[in-house]
């Protein structure tokens, strides 16, 4: 088990340049299965779910080429000449949730798929009932048996959908499986997250009629084919939101380059609101953090609310502040397991339900903790950051899924961090 | 004030509004033929990328290609549409 190791208290200075959006890359990843040619993915992120479902697309026959350039940035080129329809193997899905956006593309490209119910970070139930129910109203047959999905369709018909509730891997899974569906499919209540939109490029890139992504209402017009193409992830805002918190737990001053400022509205307003100057200058966003921060509460909400994914991190934040924060977790029920790790550290932190009271302390102390999930780690990451004395962080693979170069990236910025495997 | 004060507060008025519609129209006509040109030149529809970015606001529609994400920002949405409905108006 890999450990990373901080020695905290230095504030972090310089620049950080964000990687590409891990939400969209395992979305488009799958959605390069619908074309018949070549599609090649600019501004890729360098984790581990990345190259899951580079092993997954591999596994079922693609070609997939990864290079990295001197820069960081990363192309992946999918040809999927050779695909062949195998079963999704159990082993490599249980590791990422998205791996259930097999189920649209397999659906639409071969009118039948089985995959494992989805795995990734426990962090509370994660139902499917949303995406089921879009894959039925499109005319598919879907039992779950044996701990599989397995649907079939000879043929998808377009439909329109209400979501019961927003649901982001709904949204994507009915995108995917109406692209080539024969007729219109509008999908009401959808989610509006730029990976939804980024998708949407993607699809629409390659030959696909899909608008009105980044609304409450999607129409798709389904298509007979799709081509492959040459497509940019978008930035990843919850590894700028994460390194902008770290900023402001250290009381640093950090130039955070390659984002889109309009994904990190809802932070920035309550890092602004604990007492950061942000100055915002085309695509990067400043962040300087003098004194203390103060209390603010917070609650997460579907896009463009605050994002589940920084919650974590800002409890850390606002553990240092002067006064009393309330956090409130509406997206997922389990999202508080780093607290009892946090509170190793120092933190006087009390969870109730879906609340967190957050009672803000002066100072972090090095601590030996151990992550549980992938924004868990981060939170511990920024706590360590932030910490006086030594922080060894177990568990730190979960933290790989989601964010590149960790080590290199905060040593630039000032840190002391080490890693041991 | 007197009422002469008055008149040459009302002239600057008149002039800098005309002045600055004449800006914005050239600064809005000028943002969009430029991200139209990188969003093309990027395998893209410009057509459906930019309707997307006027429909749902969100910058990720338009590529970072010779910064057209940062200069398509630098108008509010709603005086892009109004140039777009101007135009065609006046060519109707």
């Amino acid at each position: 088990m890999a450990k990373l190791i901080i020695r905290g208290g230095r504030p972090l200075r310089g620049r950080v340049r964000v990687g590409g959006r891990k939400n969209s890359a395992v979305a488009v990843l799958p959605a390069t299965l619908l074309a018949d040619g070549v599609s090649t993915l600019e501004n890729l992120p360098s984790i581990d779910d990345v190259r899951v479902y580079a092993d997954i697309l591999g596994g079922l026959g693609c070609d997939v080429q990864i290079a990295t350039a001197a820069s960081g940035n990363g192309t992946i080129t999918v040809n999927p000449a050779g695909f062949s329809p195998l079963a999704v193997p159990h082993d490599v899905t249980k590791r990422l949730r998205a791996s259930y956006y097999l189920l649209g593309v397999l659906l639409a490209r071969c009118g039948r798929a089985e995959v494992p119910l989805p795995g990734g970070c426990d962090i509370g139930l994660r139902p499917i009932d949303q995406h089921l129910k879009g894959f039925r109203a499109l005319g598919a047959d879907v039992v779950i048996e044996h701990g599989m999905v397995r649907a079939t369709a000879p043929a998808l018909a377009g439909a329109s959908i209400y979501l019961d509730v927003v649901s982001v891997g709904a949204t994507i899974n009915i995108m995917l499986a109406a692209t080539l569906a024969e007729g219109t499919t509008v999908i009401e209540n959808a989610a509006k997250e730029p990976h939804v939109v980024d998708l949407a490029n993607y699809l629409n890139a390659a030959g696909a009629r899909v608008q009105g992504a980044g609304t409450d209402v999607i129409r798709i017009r389904g298509v007979e084919r799709l081509n492959g193409c040459t497509h940019s992830i978008i930035p990843d805002e919850i590894e700028a939101a994460t390194y902008m918190i770290a900023a402001a737990a250290t009381r640093g001053d950090v130039l955070v380059e390659n984002v889109i400022p309009k994904h990190l509205d809802p932070v920035v307003a309550k890092l602004h609101e604990a007492g950061a100057d942000i100055e915002e200058e085309g695509d990067v966003l400043r962040l300087k953090m003098n004194g203390r921060p103060r209390a603010v509460n917070v609650k997460t909400l579907p896009y463009p609310g605050f994002p589940t994914d920084a919650q974590q991190p800002m409890t850390v934040l606002l553990s240092l502040a002067e006064g009393t924060s309330i956090v409130t977790e509406s997206i997922w029920e389990s999202r508080f397991k780093h607290v009892d790790e946090l509170k190793r550290m120092g933190t006087s932190i009390r969870v109730e339900g879906r609340t967190a009271i957050i009672e803000g302390v002066e100072r972090l102390t090095g601590a030996p903790v151990r992550a549980t999930d992938l924004r868990a780690g981060a939170a511990l990451v920024v706590a360590a950051l932030a910490a006086e004395g030594e922080t060894e962080i177990t568990g730190i693979e979960l933290v790989d899924r989601g964010y590149e170069r960790v080590l290199e990236k905060l040593n630039g910025l000032g840190a002391d961090v080490a890693r041991e495997e | 004030m007197t009422g002469a004060m008055r008149l040459t507060d009302g002239e600057h008025e008149k002039t800098m509004m005309y002045q600055v519609r004449t800006d914005e129209v050239c600064q809005a006509r000028d943002i969009l033929l430029k991200v139209y040109a990188a969003l093309k030149q990027k395998g893209y529809n410009p057509i459906n990328q930019i309707v997307g970015y006027l429909l749902s606001g969100d910058p990720a529609y338009i590529t970072s290609h010779q910064s057209a994400r940062n200069l398509v920002r630098k108008v509010e949405r709603d005086e892009l549409l109004e140039e777009l409905v101007r135009k065609y108006v006046e060519e109707g």
